[in-house]
């Protein structure tokens, strides 16, 4: 009897038993080599489920069923409004995460001289590699979402598709549409431009003027009552930190939820 | 337990596992669940309410599975979503090339910019920040203001988002389709055309037409489209049902 260690199942002597090629045994250790620690064996089934969930065959949809297709193809652009407003979601997130490697949110004085935060938004505009076409496909895609959202949001509401058991996510539109425009908004202030800078104003008044709260909330959001450069560092971490993270996740609630209700077809 | 106890496997003085098999007087799953109380039952009853409830649709006579000879979602439907979202943000960059942004002088708060705007987004909240001349002077308050017009702009902008949340829960039933529900789709109509009167009213200045009248038919306008709606739509219904539901009958003719 040998000291030595010895796998229960003998998956070594299994494997020098078979006539494998390179390929074959590099792919087979490092399986073995992770199973030994992950036990993924385990977690197989899950693996083979969503193979099967992927292969799946759509089920006809109601238009199908009745041979309704040509009473309404021109609705159908219509139903992937959703869609693309996630897809500009995803394309203003990656060109955004490129912004955020040339911006500085820093300086902001309002006496018409360039702060730090306008000379950045400069500095990518005018001097980076295709600098501006970067700022240009942020903003853009940030427009054509929030248009998509409004247009997906009417699409909804004149097909009835908000009506029981959808409106839980009717309500989490609504939500989702505010943080999108609270986006664009706190977007918008990030060069410290003129426009930013009035529109910022506007926003701190705003606030002030929610009863009750309002000072707070001007505190918080805005880091004082007239605009400095805590406002500029509020809006920035709005924007790059707390707002990605919730819109992420509520919109991955919203389509869950679609996925799991299906489709509002016409009818 | 230990006294009687011969089975030298288990034990409970802390040295072993203290996992000790079932036995027969062992309460099962669903013995611990029935023997609950409060919500607790509560819970339980329902969600076996609910599973008798699927497990009878399933047994009914007339319950049919869908049909699932379709279109595959691999490769065809991926490949029809993949070739999408290409052309769609192929679109996106075409637009970002063709129309970059422009950049605006610096920050100034000494020099006030004759036009003060939000992105074209928040044009209807903007505009409904200026109803300063419909906030109510209270006679009995002796020509006060009930609250401070800006006040009244933002509740304005609640009020407005409060009425789109609360939808679904005014306008109940089966109807989908405008025709069906004339009244919600004129409904639909009045807010679209207002979101665009009221954004038109917050560039006001840009607008060749006396204010007072601007104010006016940014009221007024979303009404008469709204009535128009609903006049074409009770008009158009009549056919338009027919002719869905020779649709359905030619399908599954009545019995």
């Amino acid at each position: 009897m040998s000291l030595e260690r010895k796998d229960d199942h003998d998956h070594k002597g299994w494997m020098e038993s078979r006539e494998l090629t390179t390929l074959e045994s590099i792919y087979l250790t490092t399986l073995l080599w992770l199973d030994k620690r992950l036990r993924i064996v385990d977690y197989l089934e899950l693996l083979e489920d969503l193979y099967y969930k992927v292969n799946m065959q759509m089920p006809k949809s109601h238009t199908e069923q009745y041979n309704l297709d040509n009473k309404f193809w021109y609705w159908y652009p219509l139903y992937a409004l959703g869609s693309f407003s996630t897809i500009s979601y995803i394309v203003a997130a990656i060109s955004g995460a490129l912004l955020g490697f040339y911006y500085a949110p820093a300086a902001a004085a309002s006496d018409g001289t360039a702060t730090v935060a306008y000379e950045s938004v400069q500095l990518i505009m005018g001097e980076l590699n295709l600098g501006y076409l970067l700022r240009s496909i942020h903003r853009w895609s940030a427009q054509v979402m929030v248009a998509a959202v409004f247009l997906h949001m009417l699409r909804v509401y004149f097909t009835g598709a908000y009506k029981e058991p959808r409106e839980v996510n009717w309500i989490i539109g609504i939500v989702l549409i505010s943080l999108t425009l609270v986006f664009g908004y706190t977007g918008y202030l990030l060069p410290w431009s003129q426009l930013s800078y009035w529109a910022g104003q506007i926003g701190v008044e705003m606030a002030l003027s929610i009863p009750l709260i309002g000072e707070w909330v001007a505190q918080l959001m805005f880091g004082g009552f007239t605009l400095s450069q805590s406002t500029l560092q509020r809006m920035y971490i709005l924007h790059v930190f707390f707002l990605p993270f919730i819109t992420t996740a509520i919109i991955a609630v919203h389509i869950g939820i679609v996925w799991m209700q299906g489709i509002a077809e016409p009818h | 337990m230990s006294d009687n106890d011969t089975n030298d496997d288990v034990r409970t003085d802390g040295s072993g596992t203290g996992i000790v098999a079932p036995d027969d007087e062992t309460p099962t799953w669903r013995e611990r669940k029935e023997r609950t109380e409060g919500l607790a039952r509560l819970t339980y009853e329902y969600f076996e309410r609910s599973r008798r409830e699927d497990q009878d649709l399933r047994q009914q006579s007339d319950y049919v599975e869908r049909d699932v000879l379709a279109f595959p979602a691999w490769p065809h439907e991926m490949m029809r979503n993949l070739a999408l979202t290409s052309f769609f943000v192929g679109m996106i960059l075409f637009l970002s090339a063709a129309l970059p942004p422009e950049m605006p002088h610096p920050a100034n708060a000494n020099q006030t910019p004759a036009i003060i705007l939000p992105d074209w987004y928040l044009y209807w909240s903007f505009g409904l920040l200026k109803l300063q001349t419909l906030n109510p002077e209270i006679s009995l308050l002796g020509g006060q203001k009930l609250m401070s017009d800006r006040m009244y702009g933002v509740i304005a902008n609640v009020v407005v988002v409060g009425f789109v949340a609360i939808v679904p829960f005014l306008n109940k039933g089966s109807a989908r389709r405008p025709v069906e529900q004339p009244f919600w789709a004129a409904v639909g109509m009045t807010g679209v055309v207002f979101s665009l009167t009221i954004a038109a009213l917050s560039v006001q200045n840009l607008i060749p037409m006396g204010s007072d009248l601007l104010l006016d038919l940014s009221f007024l306008f979303p009404i008469v489209c709204g009535v128009i709606t609903y006049a074409a739509l009770r008009t158009m219904r009549e056919g338009y049902m027919f002719n869905l539901n020779r649709r359905y009958y030619r399908l599954r003719p009545p019995k």
